[in-house]
């Protein structure tokens, strides 16, 4: 009897625990199994929050990208053009704009897009003091004329407005209910073409095809992006056609991909580039020559190469060679012994040096171990802190550091690259770096309108923040995305912006 | 007569366990390896972050008896070197539990009463939590690092010890010379450091071998999940997710860290065994048996 | 009708189900302790760059942290009672809600480990016993040993390297429903149900082995020899039919541990289960969802010590009287 009864009560459990084992909770996530057309995207991480005008997270504006609209875009080669504005015209002065915008645009809940949104949008960024605002910085009023016309009245000439305003999707044009609800952060609502549907926390956010989309209804029925933090597992993933689009790949693996005919791979030069940078608000680092001392320690060459295998250039300014922009420079070179001399005319012998870096972006955690290994030599014992990524912004901000290592993504005009860091006041001067000189420059060549004057603005002004070392430069890496051949319509861009509004996926989807 | 019979149980044992095999050899590998991670620092051919990019990722060598890793570091030095960090964190967190642990289940068992009941209480509530769990919301708190694997693994084998202790101190309790010396009215103190703890080092011997080796294995998963022993010190476990990325152009990179962590696990687990054998007394009884015929 | 309640087997499971419950409330003090121990205010540490006095008060209020002590820790319990275990710092979604989601990926893992486990413990251990002392023996104790110091990570990633990475056959890592496509969970889960059962089987051989070594050794085995029955009969229908429940109670136990320990596996395989998820809100400093999941988990494990022990006592009177 007593048997039996134990055999009965486990078959029961079993079935009970099979049962559990087979149901699927609630939402389930769409992995593409079913709907034809789906776009399974993977990303190596997960934006922190949805609200574009908020976040610096370049995993939030890689969805983003396809949620919302600024007033104009950037196309292939980075010139601007309309986008939610179909055309405008500049006042002799150079101080008042007039957008006229595109009619019939609607967001994605059905209500209409009107200037009234472009006015809310650009006050909101400007009266909060929200992460872009200085790209707002000259702007004087904002008004709407009429439904479809939008007047931006400016103090000063600004040659780049039109790349502040929609050189990426952090001055998207958002809509005020969904703003006023706070549920931007995580239910956003735009004009792009793709609707936010559902976000999973750790797994994937879907976005489905927005049919009414003023530039033509996407292709695809809709993109899920999906976190896969491994790198390996993407490409795996890729591999085995379990997803269709990846760009968090490792770069030792580019080399022996190039063969792969499964898939296509694309490198493309970008306008992206990693730095170091120390903080000036501790001692020693405030000493011109000790940053001048890490800045020859370190060894620029192995950092790339262990970094990119090959993928990117070393550079010790921020604009590439390819780029209208670009300044050669290469006052430094790895010379231990020049790094030390410098030490000792400083009088300083720092012991340690709290380098912070992040799981997110494993070359930060790759290069920390090769400078810790390059200042050695000089008595100096590198703490490499590994933390999350939000706790790395908040360590920046905070400045509870001594060098940290990043990268910007995403610049397209001179400003974007120098202001925001490098400016007394900017927004990025997390290393509270202060030359009255660059200062000046930099608020010049805001309002330079003649393109060689503003070029050799710049142009000093890069030259003054590598000698003074405010940022050391490493490298500008390539934009490497990898997606399956059945996809078309698609280019990597070298801003790194993420659009799929184009593409269409042939036949099959991700299994 | 209590101590007399005691040395020469004791006398028998290492005879006993000489004619085992398996745990001689085990206890030579273990006692290599003890050797290796104390001299580590002296015999390891390259510093542990001495980086040599261009000569990354190449497969072992007579320069390079491991190969090297993505940064161009000896493969072999960083094993041993790691080899040492796990087991200074194992020994440490290890003592650690035995320290605590011996102590509440001996005067729980020695007690009785209340004071029984209740630390039997909290060493059931700990060990109502998987192990790497609880490691996991220690460093959850703590933050991650060396000091903190210490004391989340030391926390996580304490009840083991506790109850090992406890219930040897209360075999041994019940025992004619430890009644006697009660009645004789002998201090406390006295005959816990005499009677009770002579009598329980067998059963915590074998423990602690095997406490030993799960420590090593648990330290190896906190620092592949990157909560352990941080970069650049290297850590096996660390040296092994890091060889994810390259595992199919440079298997040196995980095969390695790995088989060091398997040799001094089984190691442990063997000679542990083997002292199980010879210390537990149930045990003892079988093998003297088979051993005579 | 009141023989059911003075029977033993009730007695001693409402015993063990107080001796459980005393236990749970104990955990319950750990987990709910878990967010208090921390140094630093952890709802500021949790929003991080998100930071907003609005943000942050609110955050504070929903988890009740602005309330004393004493009274936080029994409305926790209160809470959790009725299945409220809070919200994430991170995304405000209900921890219960996110609990349930990955629960569904970790038992599959953990049943199919189990699995595996047994299909190769069972026959393993039973030989082994049936040839104690001979060569086979030996090979299938020192097989079992090097299986259990076997750091489990790395059997995973190895066994990706060579299945999935170099061969191709398998995916490297994922997870498919099983209702929603069968194929693809099967072919999901094949590698880390491996790397859970592989190790999980080095263990219950030993079990299994020794469990069979003491029925064999019983009296009424020797007997059944002695009457003539052919070997084959003996072994089967007395050796192992009475082994059987103490395996079964070592299966519930080794399915305990595995669930604590399937979270190295879960992050290898990028496993959506609660392993991964623990692992990720330790990284976020995500207070609610670690304390939920470690709830949840250590519940788990009480639940299923406690079913084990009470199939014991079931089979073994002697049990049921101490």
């Amino acid at each position: 009897m007593t048997r039996s009864a134990v055999l009965a009560a486990v078959g029961v459990a079993v079935a009970v625990v099979a049962a559990l084992t087979a149901c699927s909770t609630g939402d389930r996530v769409d992995l593409g199994g079913d709907s034809s057309g789906n776009l399974v995207a993977a990303i190596a991480g997960e934006p922190d929050q949805l609200d574009p005008q908020k976040t610096s997270a370049y995993f939030s504006f890689e969805v983003l990208e396809n949620v919302f609209d600024t007033l104009v875009e950037p196309d292939a080669n980075l010139e601007m053009r309309p986008a939610l504005a179909e055309s405008w015209t500049v006042s002799p002065d150079q101080l008042v704009w007039t957008f006229h915008l595109r009619r019939s645009v609607t967001f994605h809940d059905g209500s209409p897009f009107t200037a009234d949104d472009v006015v809310y949008s650009y006050r909101r960024i400007i009266d909060q003091e929200l992460a872009n605002a200085d790209k707002l910085s000259a702007v004087t009023g904002i008004t709407a004329a009429d439904p479809s016309t939008v007047v931006i009245t400016l103090k000063q000439p600004t040659p780049n407005l039109l790349t502040n305003l929609g050189g990426f999707k952090g001055l998207a044009i958002v809509q005020r209910r969904n703003v006023e609800s706070g549920e931007i952060a995580t239910h956003p609502v735009g004009t792009g073409p793709f609707a936010f549907q559902s976000q999973k926390s750790g797994d994937s956010i879907i976005l489905k095809a927005n049919p009414t989309y003023w530039a033509g209804a996407p292709k695809v029925s809709g993109v899920t992006f999906r976190f896969i933090s491994e790198p390996s597992t993407a490409l795996s993933a890729l591999q085995a056609g379990e997803i269709d689009w990846t760009d968090s790949i490792p770069t030792q693996r580019v080399a022996q991909l190039k063969d792969d005919d499964s898939i296509t791979l694309a490198t493309t030069a970008s306008n992206d580039y990693w730095y170091l940078a120390l903080n000036e608000a501790r001692p020693p680092w405030n000493d011109l020559r000790v940053r001048q001392a890490i800045a020859y320690a370190i060894d620029r060459d192995a950092i790339v190469q262990a970094t990119s295998y090959g993928t990117a250039v070393a550079n010790q300014l921020a604009i590439p060679q390819g780029n209208p922009w670009y300044t050669p420079y290469d006052a430094y070179r790895h010379d231990v012994d020049k790094a030390k001399s410098l030490l000792a005319d400083a009088g300083a012998a720092p012991k340690s040096l709290d380098m912070l870096v992040t799981n997110e972006y494993p070359e930060t955690v790759t290069a920390a171990q090769i400078i810790a290994d390059n200042l050695a030599p000089l008595g100096i014992t590198v703490n490499i802190r590994t933390v999350d990524f939000a706790t790395w912004l908040d360590e920046q901000n905070n400045g509870h550091f001594d060098m940290l290592m990043m990268g910007w993504l995403g610049n397209i005009d001179p400003d974007d690259f120098y202001y925001a860091q490098h400016h007394t006041n900017g927004s990025s001067n997390a290393q509270k770096f202060s030359n009255p000189e660059v200062d000046r420059l930099l608020d010049a060549g805001r309002v330079e309108i003649n393109r060689n004057a503003r070029a050799g603005e710049y142009a000093k002004a890069a030259t003054i923040i590598a000698d003074q070392v405010s940022y050391i430069y490493l490298y500008n890496p390539s934009v490497i995305q990898a997606w399956t051949t059945r996809l078309s319509g698609y280019e990597a861009r070298r801003d790194g912006a993420i659009r799929f509004r184009t593409a269409t996926l042939a036949s099959g989807g991700a299994a | 007569m209590t101590i007399a019979t005691v040395e020469t149980t004791r006398v028998a044992s290492w005879r006993l366990l000489l004619r085992n095999p398996m745990t001689v050899v085990s206890a030579a590998v273990l006692g290599v390896v003890i050797v290796v991670a104390v001299a580590a620092n002296w015999i390891a051919p390259f510093g542990v972050n001495d980086v040599d990019v261009p000569n990354a990722l190449q497969p072992p060598s007579g320069e390079h008896w491991f190969g090297t890793d993505e940064l161009g570091r000896d493969v072999l030095s960083r094993v041993l070197v790691a080899t040492q960090a796990s087991m200074r964190v194992a020994v440490v967190s290890v003592a650690f539990a035995v320290v605590v642990g011996v102590t509440v289940g001996v005067i729980a068992g020695y007690r009785g009463g209340w004071v029984d009941t209740v630390f039997m209480r909290v060493v059931d509530v700990m060990f109502a939590f998987p192990v790497l769990l609880l490691a996991l919301a220690v460093v959850a708190i703590l933050g991650p690092g060396t000091t903190t694997t210490i004391l989340a693994i030391g926390i996580v084998y304490t009840p083991i010890f506790a109850r090992v202790a406890r219930a040897s101190t209360l075999s041994v309790r019940v025992e004619p010379f430890v009644q006697m010396s009660r009645a004789m009215g002998t201090g406390n103190l006295y005959i816990l450091a005499r009677h009770i703890i002579p009598n329980i080092a067998g059963p915590l011997i074998v423990q602690t071998s095997l406490s030993l080796a799960f420590a090593i294995l648990s330290e190896a998963a906190l620092s592949f999940l990157g909560l352990g022993i941080q970069p650049p010190q290297p850590s096996l476990g660390r040296m092994i997710f890091d060889s994810q990325g390259f595992v199919t152009m440079a298997w040196w990179m995980a095969v390695f860290p790995g088989a060091a962590i398997v040799v001094i696990v089984l190691a442990f687990n063997l000679v542990g065994d083997g002292l199980r054998d010879v210390l537990d007394p149930k045990q003892r009884t079988m093998i003297e048996a088979r051993s005579k015929q | 009708m009141t023989a059911v309640f003075t029977h033993p087997i009730t007695r001693f499971i409402a015993r063990r189900l107080l001796y459980s419950l005393v236990v749970l409330f104990g955990v319950l003090v750990v987990v709910f302790a878990l967010v208090h121990l921390v140094p630093g205010d952890p709802v500021r540490i949790a929003l991080g760059t998100r930071y907003t006095p609005e943000a942050y008060n609110a955050l504070r209020s929903a988890s009740g942290l602005d309330r004393p002590l004493v009274e936080q820790f029994f409305g926790y319990i209160g809470s959790a009672l009725t299945g409220d275990l809070g919200v994430s710092f991170r995304n405000g979604d209900p921890v219960t809600v996110t609990l349930l989601e990955r629960l569904p990926a970790t038992v599959s893992l953990g049943l199919v480990g189990i699995l595996i486990a047994l299909l190769i413990a069972l026959p393993a251990g039973i030989w082994s016993a049936l040839h104690e002392g001979r060569v086979s023996d030996a090979i299938v104790r020192i097989t079992s040993q090097f299986g259990v110091s076997i750091p489990d990570f790395w059997l995973g990633i190895l066994l990706i390297a060579l299945f999935a990475s170099t061969l191709g056959w398998l995916p490297t890592s994922g997870y498919r429903p099983l209702l929603d496509d069968p194929a693809g969970w099967l072919r999901h889960i094949v590698l880390p149900g491996l790397t859970v059962g592989l190790v999980a089987a080095a263990i219950m051989t030993r079990y299994v082995r020794s469990a069979v070594l003491e029925v064999a050794s019983m009296g009424y085995v020797r007997t059944a020899r002695s009457k003539g029955l052919p070997p084959q009969v003996v072994t089967f229908r007395h050796t192992v039919r009475n082994a059987l429940v103490p395996v079964l109670t070592i299966t519930g136990i080794q399915l305990a541990t595995i669930l604590g320990g399937v979270i190295v596996v879960e992050v290898v395989f990028a496993w959506p289960g609660l392993g991964r998820l623990v692992y990720n809100a330790v990284a976020a400093r995500d207070y609610p969802v670690i304390q939920g999941a470690v709830l949840l988990i250590a519940a788990l494990f009480l639940l299923i010590n406690l079913i084990v022990d009470v199939l014991y006592a079931v089979v073994d009177p002697r049990i049921r009287l101490a």
